[in-house]
């Protein structure tokens, strides 16, 4: 059955918040060196710690994860369905700090159709990223998700 | 790793010139799980050889996150301050595999001054695997401070 997308332009998604957690960043860091960045030992305090700016990219995902639903939201089966992420594209207003917690505001900017080797659509979602608390910009751009037909 | 006496001032760059190239890598199928905690995403394609190769792929499939964070890594480690990072827009090209090296690059494509206090780079950056192959292309662009 042919899905038809288009009247999910404008869709304002639910809002989300995710926390900059010590152990999550502490665990990248694991992976990914950061020298100007490094983990902190046990019980060494964190107060106004900042996270590295390779970082950004897993607050973004993470936090517009949690923005939608694929089925309800996309009208996607992500069980049975192949979906990708697109293009990216973050503007930065201010560091990420850890142990802070965030608050993710989106909605579908624009839906269309492409071919490739295959036909599928592409889902442009639009977000601002901000301190929970003093609502501070954070990180603004775009996401797109790629959906197969 | 470029040390910070190396980084470059705003005036020492030019429109058209090449950025210094990093290699990372190998990269290491055990590092897919602390990844997959942290982006809560445990699905196979990421873990399991066997789920990949039945899907037609030689090996298990890098998180997209984490391309993208060498790309970051690579981008920023140029910058007197890491958060000196102004914005970023990539597109993802192809997959990555372990024991895939990961080589990142960028060519200035133009610079933008600030009166009294150096300007804004963009540039076009890029990550390829050791057979060259575009894994991820895009820009990124960043404050970059006059020379004292």
């Amino acid at each position: 059955m042919t899905v038809d997308r288009a009247a999910l332009i404008g869709r304002q998604l639910r809002a989300a918040t995710y926390t900059v957690s010590q152990v999550d960043v502490d665990d990248f860091l694991g992976v990914v060196a950061e020298p100007d960045f490094a983990p902190l030992d046990d019980g060494e305090a964190d107060s106004g710690r900042l996270a590295p700016p390779s970082f950004a990219p897993f607050v973004a995902v993470l936090g517009l994860l949690k923005t939608f639903d694929w089925q309800e939201d996309f009208l996607f089966d992500y069980r049975n369905g192949t979906a990708m992420f697109g293009e990216q594209a973050i503007e930065f207003h201010r560091p990420l700090v850890v142990g802070e917690s965030v608050s993710i505001a989106a909605a579908i900017s624009d839906v269309y159709e492409k071919q490739g080797k295959s036909r599928f659509d592409v889902i442009e979602v639009t977000f601002k990223i901000a301190g929970e608390h003093d609502e501070d910009l954070l990180m603004s751009g775009q996401q797109s998700y790629i959906l197969f037909k | 790793m470029i040390e910070s006496i190396d980084k470059p001032f705003f005036e020492d760059y030019a429109v058209d010139m090449l950025l210094p190239s990093i290699d990372f890598g190998p990269m290491d199928r055990f590092d897919y799980i602390p990844i997959a905690l942290i982006l809560r995403d445990t699905n196979p394609l990421h873990l399991d050889r066997v789920y990949a190769q039945e899907r037609g792929l030689n090996d298990v499939v890098q998180q997209g996150p984490l391309n993208q964070a060498y790309l970051y890594r690579y981008f920023t480690s140029l910058l007197h301050n890491p958060w000196d990072l102004v914005g970023t827009k990539m597109r993802f090209a192809a997959n990555v595999f372990p024991e895939d090296t990961l080589r990142c690059g960028g060519e200035v494509l133009a610079l933008e001054p600030i009166e009294g206090s150096g300007g804004v780079i963009i540039c076009a950056v890029w990550q390829r695997n050791q057979k060259g192959e575009v894994i991820l292309k895009g820009e990124a662009s960043a404050r970059i401070p006059s020379r004292p």
